[in-house]
Order: C-alpha cells, then sequence, then structure tokens
C-alpha cells in the first residue's frame, strides 16, 4: 500500500536506526543519521508544546542540518514547509508570507531577518533522543510543501504538494530503473525553493544514503567538480546548466565512482550530454527525468543508452510516465491527437497538485476534467508541448508560449536554437521574441564572445525559410541563471527591452 | 650583508604591495562594472557578502572578465577558492609569473 506514513515516515524512521551511518555531509562536516534523528526530535517537541494553528510553517532555507531537519519534523507532525529562500530579496519572502497568511516561520540563521513573526530558531534547540511514535491519523491530503514559483503575472504562484503526492513520487521513482542504496554519495545542488531538492535529499535518505550539499556561498558548479572528485559521489540529478558550465573545465574533472546520473529541470541537449558522460563521468549511467512542479518533481523517465538516443531537434526525449502518471497528448480542443502529431501534455495520477494556493482563477484555466474510457479524470495542462513515437516514448518540443506565429508562420523557437547549436556547438543559445512597432521579431542569444554574426546568419538561410532567421543577435559570455540554475530567459528578456 | 638582504627584502615588498595595490584598483573597476554600481571599495578582506549584488551568478560574470582584463584562465578547482579579494590578488599575481 502506498500512503505518506507507510512510504515515507516509517522508512525514515527505520533509517534513523543505523545510527552511525552518515546522513548529511555540510559544509565538510558530517551528521549521522542519529544526529539527523536527534535535531529531529527536538523540532518535533516544540511543535508538540505549542502546536500551531496554522498547517503550513514558513521555513528560511539554510543549507544546514537544522533546515532538513525542520521540513523531516513538519512532516512527522503533519505540518507543510513553505522555503523562503534567505538570498532572495526580503520583500519577495514576506508577499509570499502574506500570500499564505503565515504566522510561524522556522529559522536557524544567527540572526533573523523576519522580527515580525513568531521565529522558532531552531539552531538554538538541545539535541533530543528520537521517539518512534508519531500520529497516524493525519489525511492524506494534508500538504508537505507549498512552492512558489515566477507567474506570468509578475507576482510568485505558489503550487500545493500534499503527502498523497509525495507518498507516489517516491512509489514511482523506487519502479525507474535507478536503484539507490545505502551505500550511494548523493549530491543534492538544488535549491530548497526547487523541487528536484525534494528528490535530492529524499530518496537518499529512504534509501539510507548520505547526502552532499552546496554552501550557499560557493560557486556552485566548482564546488560540485569539487565534491564529485573527493567524495566519489555515486549519484546526482543535475540540471544541464550547470553541465554547461562545467564544459570549459570538463578536461579538469574525472571520476569513475559516478555511477548514476540524472538530467533534469529543462531541454537536455544530446552533445552536451554526451560530452559530459565520456569525458568526466564514463562508468555511469545517464538518465532524462522531466516533470513540472504540478506534478510533483518528475513524471517521466529516460535512460539515455550510449548509442542511438532518440531526440528530437538535437534535444533527448523525455522518455515514458512514471508509474501512476497518465499521459494524455491532446489539441486545441482537447482531443488526443493519433501518434507522432504534435499536441500538448496533459497530466493525471496521483502526483498532481490539487491546485495553486488561494487562486482560482489560475485553477480553473490549469486543470480540466476529461472523460477517459469512460471514468471521469483530472488533468493538469503543462503548457508544454510534445509528440510520442510508436515505442509510446515522448518528444519534447518547447513550451506553447515559445511557439509564435509570424506573419501566419508557426514557429517553434527550439528549432531556430537547434540550428544555431550547430553553427556553435561549444554554445548556448536561446530565441525570445520581441514585439516592435506591432510585429514580432525573432532576438538570439548566443553564449558567446562578441563576433561578426554574418557567417551565423549565412549558415541559417541555408536551412531556415527567411521568417526563422533572427532580426537580432547578442553575444554575452555567460547566461544569467535564475535560483534554480536554468537559463534565466527574464533577465534576457529584459536585455532586449 | 645581513642589512643588504632586509633591505632588499623590504623593497620587493613594497614592489609587491604596490603590485596588490594596482590589482585592488582593477578588481574594483571590474566588479563595478558587473554589477552596475558606479563605485566599489574593496580591500584584501572584502568578499561577496560585502558588495551589493555580488552573488553567485554575478560571481561568474566576475571571474570571466577577470580571466579577460589579466589574461589569465582560473583552473575550475580554484574557482572554489576565489571568495575573498586577497585570495583572488594572491592567484592573480601566481597565474601571472
Amino acid at each position: 500500500m502506498i500512503n505518506f506514513n507507510i512510504t515515507i515516515i516509517d522508512q525514515l524512521i527505520q533509517r534513523f536506526q543505523q545510527s552511525k551511518e552518515k546522513a548529511f555531509c555540510i559544509n565538510d562536516i558530517y551528521y549521522t543519521y542519529n544526529q539527523l534523528s536527534q535535531r529531529i526530535q527536538a523540532i518535533r517537541e516544540i511543535l508538540q508544546q505549542n502546536p500551531p494553528s496554522q498547517f503550513k510553517l514558513g521555513l528560511v532555507a539554510n543549507d544546514d542540518i537544522d533546515t532538513y531537519a525542520s521540513i523531516l519534523a513538519l512532516w512527522i507532525e503533519g505540518y507543510a514547509y513553505v522555503p523562503l529562500h534567505p538570498l532572495q530579496p526580503i520583500e519577495r519572502c514576506l508577499d509570499i508570507c502574506e500570500q499564505i497568511n503565515c504566522k510561524i516561520i522556522l529559522d536557524s540563521s544567527l540572526t533573523s531577518r523576519y522580527n515580525n513573526f513568531k521565529v522558532i530558531k531552531t539552531n538554538l534547540l538541545n539535541d533530543k533522543p528520537f521517539q518512534p511514535s508519531y500520529n497516524k491519523e493525519i489525511n492524506e491530503d494534508n500538504l508537505t510543501y507549498i512552492l512558489f514559483t515566477s507567474g506570468s503575472t509578475g507576482k510568485p504562484k505558489g503550487v500545493k504538494i500534499s503527502r498523497r503526492n509525495i507518498a507516489a513520487f517516491a512509489n514511482a521513482f523506487d519502479q525507474t530503473d535507478l536503484h539507490l542504496q545505502s551505500s550511494d554519495r548523493c549530491l543534492q545542488c538544488f535549491d530548497l525553493t526547487f523541487d528536484v531538492s525534494v528528490q535530492s535529499f529524499l530518496m537518499p535518505l529512504l534509501h539510507g544514503a548520505c547526502i552532499y550539499t552546496i554552501p550557499h556561498d560557493q560557486i556552485k558548479f566548482s564546488y560540485v567538480a569539487g565534491l564529485i572528485e573527493d567524495h566519489q559521489i555515486t549519484f546526482g540529478a543535475m540540471a544541464p546548466s550547470m553541465v554547461r558550465m562545467l564544459k570549459p573545465y570538463f578536461s579538469e574533472l574525472y571520476s569513475e565512482s559516478f555511477r548514476a546520473c540524472i538530467l533534469t529541470a529543462e531541454a537536455s541537449p544530446l552533445e552536451l550530454i554526451q560530452a559530459w558522460h565520456q569525458q568526466c563521468i564514463p562508468k555511469a549511467t545517464l538518465y532524462n527525468y522531466y516533470g513540472p512542479t504540478e506534478a510533483t518533481i518528475y513524471c517521466t523517465a529516460y535512460k539515455i543508452p550510449i548509442q542511438n538516443v532518440k531526440t528530437y531537434h538535437g534535444i533527448i526525449v523525455i522518455g515514458k510516465p512514471f508509474e501512476g502518471v497518465d499521459i494524455l497528448i491532446v489539441d486545441k480542443k482537447n482531443t488526443p491527437v493519433a501518434q507522432g502529431e504534435t499536441g500538448e501534455m496533459l497530466l493525471s495520477g496521483d502526483q498532481i497538485t490539487t491546485g495553486y494556493w488561494n487562486n482560482k482563477t489560475l485553477d480553473t484555466k490549469a486543470f480540466i476534467t476529461l472523460i477517459q474510457s469512460g471514468k471521469r479524470k483530472r488533468y493538469y495542462k503543462t503548457g508544454d508541448l510534445c509528440f510520442s513515437d510508436a515505442e509510446g516514448l515522448i518528444y519534447y518540443k518547447g513550451r506553447k508560449d515559445t511557439q509564435v506565429k509570424i506573419n501566419g508562420y508557426r514557429i517553434e523557437l527550439g528549432e531556430i536554437e537547434y540550428h544555431v547549436r550547430k553553427f556553435y556547438p561549444e554554445s548556448n543559445a536561446v530565441v525570445l521574441t520581441q514585439e516592435k512597432e506591432e510585429t514580432i521579431q525573432l532576438c538570439l542569444f548566443i553564449e558567446h564572445t562578441q563576433e561578426d554574426p554574418h557567417p551565423l546568419i549565412e549558415f541559417l538561410r541555408q536551412t531556415l525559410p527567411q521568417y526563422m532567421i533572427p532580426t537580432e543577435v547578442l553575444y554575452l559570455k555567460e547566461f544569467p541563471l535564475n535560483n534554480n540554475g536554468k537559463t534565466d530567459k527574464n533577465k534576457l528578456q529584459i536585455l532586449i527591452k | 650583508m645581513v642589512k643588504q638582504t632586509k633591505t632588499s627584502y623590504k623593497s620587493s615588498l613594497s614592489k609587491n604591495n604596490m603590485e596588490r595595490e594596482s590589482i585592488i584598483k582593477k578588481l574594483q573597476s571590474i566588479i563595478a562594472k558587473v554589477v552596475k554600481l558606479e563605485n566599489v571599495k574593496l580591500t584584501e578582506e572584502s568578499t561577496a557578502n560585502d558588495v551589493k549584488g555580488w552573488d553567485s551568478l554575478s560571481h561568474i560574470a566576475i571571474i570571466a572578465q577577470i580571466e579577460e582584463s589579466f589574461d589569465i584562465k582560473f583552473k575550475l578547482r580554484e574557482l572554489a577558492k576565489l571568495k575573498k579579494v586577497g585570495s583572488i590578488i594572491d592567484l592573480i599575481i601566481k597565474k601571472q609569473n
């Protein structure tokens, strides 16, 4: 049976028994499962003594043992966390607190930024021996976390993830080809405000493995390289953007211990990923995992073979649905399209969020109920364009909103980017649109030193119709990244406004 | 003899200090340009936390600018050491020699 108590909490409690095994390595300090459990218990007792009247609490997402212990203590006691990034502007964090009407914040910082809240200073609590009994009556629809992602309206929107969602995810993750073991040393290189972080700490803990985190004051990709070599990392999920930052240094990084690497969070270009595999982590099996926050971390998986990797425009296929996830590819009328035809991906199953925080307008737009084989099913509309092949593999084509029409021609920006990458195989390329004098123009960004764009344009003209040739070309030495480690397209967009 | 050694040590020390001073000045203008501040005041002890806008994102652009203007290339593992202005200067001097 799959439910949060059995799949998550009981498993964790069982791991706390392997007291001397290492659970975390944070800033070069190791914490055993026993130490972790004592920090958890200290926070549980505070929650038990003064039960919060609200089911969700703010959590300052520091990189330390008390922050991770807070998450697990909240889950065991039946509460949800709302991560507040310590390096994000306080105004944005306060806006999130206001949206969820948050009264209590767990904070392990030496000095808290939240003066007008009830702050539980977790770093001041004394260790307590772990008590395995807990309240088993908590509803599966209670929340585990609310993550705020940037909304197109400018105001962040909150995605609610329930106990049922997390249990379904953990169960499905373990049914994929990737099997974690207690001997694994696992990377956690994502901010806690991004959901891949939940996979990166939760799955290793459920299997009794050790998690290696990145201190906030470090240069992520350089520190990750250090961890991979010095601590002989065996498993980790990474964003292709981070791999791209490592690319100029591939000859300086080599690991035979890395056995399984998940690429996720954005489209995975084949050439980059193959170079990463061959030059740096030759013993590893690589996987491409896809999933929007609304469908709990990942919901499709593809084991990348050594040869004959399936791609579309140089982007690796996202594979087949996770166990328990139902995928439909539909046209504008929400009618399923034929195999091979492009449509929007809809997702259904226990991993799908119950909706956005206090946002009925968005809920109505994002979720629909369809009758499938005589049954009513609720689907999340991802806004991602995909098609499937005869084997049932799903190919990612791009965001619905990156498909633009210029002079009546339907243009997929990913296709232009693909051809630019052929000209600049070492560089990242992003095409954005810009409205100028009521016409839509194509603006191309290339991560490369400044040079004359004419040879590139000539090259593009050989393969692309005139209406797909970028009207503006900008060279940037480094692309800006957002907090999730993805190319920050909003920042790029500002450059052309 | 002993005296002479001391003097030459002293003069090389002051030459060294001058070199560090001029590197700091160059770093100030590089960082100011990247984080879009009018001017940035740095000491050997300054870290990213002391400069508004010097975060993990701009750090990469700052490093790229330093590499370009000093015509040096940092190694991957060296990037992790570039957190304090003093250590940035140490590495620049080491790389230039």
